[in-house]
């Protein structure tokens, strides 16, 4: 269940496996400046500060070059997290635009992180009986 | 009698079988060929071969191609294009598939025209003997044909000077900054050679880059309809369906699977030579893209391949 955190403020948002970060960022109630959402556009690029993430389509070179590719540079609408990573927005900050879809993914985070604990401790009782 | 159309866009795709998916069975576009890394498209109500070329690799446009009536049009065409400064060079038959041989040139504005005077004709899918008036068997959107395609210029007067010096055609519409053509600045231009309100528009940008291609609907019934199936195929709307003051179309912008942005375009009053052109200045900008929202988003002019 990978998380984003996105610097400055810390806010930490949850999103589905294989679901991008611009995906999850807007289904979770928060905006800031996309365009295409296809990965032709290249305006929705944020930095990635911690962690792992995978493009989900091919990316052209104009869109992102070489140096991009390494440099932590972060297509947010093709980006996938491999587990949780932080971002950091590039010249402005995500606003929260929906309070009520913001609570919806917290609730549904916290369900994850029960489901988490709740299976590593079943996980555990099991091996102590054997 | 000069340039009758913009008969072909060519353009990048990242990834072809996502865009084959989107322009055949979401647009409902017909597939002519497929060779490995392309594929070529004609709408139902086309004739030649085809309007659209889709190759693997990148985003953006590649190139345009503009037919003309007669073959000796293509020697009038280099002449007035070479007059202008443009380099020019020949393309021979085949070089496109399909396609008879012709010019090649770079506008100002760092993009690639084609002209050419013939390509293989298929025929309409209704046909030309005691036609019905649409095929039954539509697909998606069923788009009858290619409309006109946006690019973006650093010159935007450059960009219409070269367009009436080498294609004959004439503007119908523009964004000034005065009303006064001498001293304004251009800011974008619309223009076409016949009836169509526009065939190709020019807005101040970044060279070489396309804002978007569109395709022909008849009314709103058709392009609201067309906003339904893009929900039902998850295609991502950047606006509409609305109307747009310049032009008068109706219309919605859309992205394909590569983020280069497609537009369906209804309506439009007829286009003549010696109409005045409607002038917009500055201050009207926003109702003249968007009619009804009369605000400028900040993609309009931010987002493009
Ligand atoms: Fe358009």
């Amino acid at each position: 269940m990978p998380t984003v955190t996105i610097e400055p403020s810390g806010e930490v948002i949850y999103l589905e496996p294989d679901e991008t970060v611009l995906s999850g960022l807007y289904k979770a109630g928060y905006a800031y400046t996309i365009g295409c959402r296809r990965g032709g556009c290249a305006i929705c690029k944020v930095d990635c500060r911690a962690g792992e993430f995978h493009y989900n389509r091919p990316i052209a070179d104009t869109v992102i070059n070489e140096t991009e590719r390494a440099d932590g540079t972060c297509l947010s609408c093709r980006a996938v997290p491999d587990g949780d990573i932080t971002i950091e927005m590039r010249g402005e900050n995500v606003r929260l635009v929906n309070p009520f879809l913001r609570q919806i993914n917290e609730k549904a985070r916290l369900r994850a992180e029960a489901k988490q604990a709740a299976d590593a401790e079943r996980l555990t009782s099991t091996t102590t009986k054997e | 009698m000069a340039v009758m159309r913009m008969g072909y866009v060519h353009a990048r795709v990242t990834d072809l079988a996502e865009a084959k998916e989107h322009y055949a069975n979401t647009l409902g576009l017909y597939e002519t060929h497929s060779e490995p890394g392309k594929v070529f498209y004609k709408g139902w109500d086309e004739w030649d071969h085809h309007s659209v070329v889709l190759e693997e690799g990148g985003v953006g446009v590649a190139k345009f191609g503009f037919k003309v009536e007669y073959e000796s049009d293509i020697d009038a065409i280099e002449k007035k294009a070479q007059d202008f400064g443009l380099t020019v060079e020949r393309m021979s038959a085949g070089d496109n598939l399909e396609v008879s041989d012709g010019i090649r040139f770079t506008s100002p504005s760092e993009h690639v025209f084609e002209v050419y005077h013939s390509q293989k004709v298929i025929g309409t899918e209704v046909g030309t003997h005691n036609p019905d008036a649409f095929p039954r068997h539509l697909v998606g959107v069923g788009v009858p044909a290619l409309d006109h395609a946006l690019i973006l210029a650093e010159n935007v007067r450059k960009m219409e000077d070269m367009f009436k010096a080498v294609f004959d055609f004439f503007p119908t519409e523009r964004v000034q900054t005065d009303l006064n053509d001498d001293d304004a600045h251009f800011i974008a231009s619309w223009m076409t050679c016949n009836n169509q309100i526009h065939q190709i528009a020019v807005l101040e940008g970044e060279q070489s880059k396309l804002h978007h291609f569109a395709f022909k609907l008849d009314n709103w019934d058709q392009v609201g309809r067309a906003a339904d199936l893009f929900s039902m195929d998850d295609v991502p709307i950047d606006i509409g369906p609305t109307r747009h003051g310049i032009t008068r179309g109706q219309t919605i912008y859309f992205f394909d699977p590569a983020g280069n942005r497609n537009e369906v375009f209804a309506g439009g009053y007829p286009a003549y030579r010696d109409r005045p052109i409607n002038k917009w200045t500055p201050d009207a900008i926003a109702k003249g893209i968007f009619y009804h929202a009369r605000e400028l988003n900040e993609r309009f002019t931010t987002v493009y391949t």
